[in-house]
C-alpha cells in the first residue's frame, strides 16, 4: 500500500510539472525513433518475458500432473520458447532498421 | 475380433508417435539445410560478408537451440524427478547464459564487420525457418500418409 502511494505521489508530481522550464523547441529536435526504439525493445522484452514464464510454469504443471506426457509436453515447449524469443528478435531487427 | 480392432487401432497411434518423436532431430537437420541454402543464397546475391554473417548467425541459432534443448529437458528432469538430478541454479544460469553468448557474438561481428550485421540477424531467425519447414512436412506427412 505505502509503494502505491508513492507511484501516486510520483506521478502527480509528473503531472505538475511546470511546463516553462521545459526545453524549447529551438534547442534541438528530439529524436523520437531513438526513444520510440528503446521503449518497443523494453515492450517486447517485458512481454516476451512474460510469455516464456507462462509457457514454462503451464508445462512445468502439465508435466508434474501427468509425467507421461513428458515427450509431447517437452516439444510444445522447446517449440514455443524458440517462437517467443524469435519475436523478440523481430523487434530487435526492426529497431537496427530504423536507428542508425 | 476385438484384439484385431484393437491392433489396428494402436498400429497408427504407435507410428504417428514415433513421427512425432523425431520432430526435434528433424528440426535439427532442417536448421542445418536452411542454414547451407541460406548462406549459399548470401553469398550469390549479397557477397561473401553477408553469407559470412548468415552462417554465424545461423551458428549462433543452432548452439541457441541446442542450449534451449538441454535447458528444457533439465528442467523436465527436475520435474518429474527423472534423469541426473541438477540444481536448478545451474539450469537457470545455462538458460541465461545462451543470451550473453549470443549478445557478445553479435557484439564482435559488429566490431569486425558493420556490413555482415543484417546476414547475421537474419542467421538467427534460422530456427523459425526450420520450425515453418517441419510444420508444412508434418502437414504433408499427415495428409499423404493419414498420421
Amino acid at each position: 500500500m505505502r509503494k502505491l502511494s508513492y507511484v501516486f505521489m510520483a506521478l502527480s508530481a509528473m503531472c505538475f510539472a511546470v511546463p516553462a522550464f521545459a526545453q524549447g523547441a529551438a534547442a534541438g529536435t528530439t529524436n523520437w525513433v531513438a526513444i520510440t526504439a528503446g521503449f518497443s525493445m523494453a515492450i517486447a522484452s517485458a512481454v516476451c518475458g512474460l510469455a516464456q514464464a507462462k509457457a514454462t510454469a503451464a508445462a512445468a504443471e502439465g508435466l508434474a500432473r501427468n509425467p507421461a506426457a513428458r515427450p509431447g509436453i517437452q516439444l510444445a515447449l522447446i517449440l514455443g520458447l524458440a517462437l517467443i524469443e524469435s519475436l523478440a528478435l523481430y523487434t530487435l531487427v526492426i529497431i537496427f532498421a530504423k536507428v542508425k | 475380433m476385438e484384439p484385431e480392432t484393437a491392433n489396428s487401432l494402436e498400429e497408427p497411434a504407435g507410428a504417428a508417435e514415433s513421427f512425432y518423436s523425431r520432430a526435434l532431430p528433424r528440426i535439427s537437420r532442417f536448421m542445418f539445410a536452411v542454414s547451407v541454402i541460406g548462406s549459399a543464397a548470401a553469398w550469390v546475391v549479397y557477397g561473401w560478408r553477408v553469407a559470412a554473417g548468415f552462417a554465424c548467425g545461423a551458428a549462433i541459432a543452432y548452439l541457441n537451440f541446442h542450449w534451449l534443448k538441454r535447458a528444457v529437458n533439465a528442467l523436465a528432469d527436475a520435474v518429474t524427478q527423472t534423469g541426473q538430478r541438477q540444481s536448478s541454479k545451474g539450469i537457470v544460469l545455462r538458460f541465461l547464459l545462451r543470451y550473453v553468448l549470443m549478445g557478445l557474438g553479435a557484439y564482435v561481428i559488429l566490431t569486425v564487420s558493420p556490413a555482415s550485421l543484417s546476414g547475421l540477424f537474419a542467421g538467427l531467425f534460422v530456427p523459425v525457418g526450420a520450425i515453418a519447414c517441419e510444420a508444412a512436412y508434418e502437414v504433408y506427412v499427415t495428409v499423404a500418409r493419414g498420421l
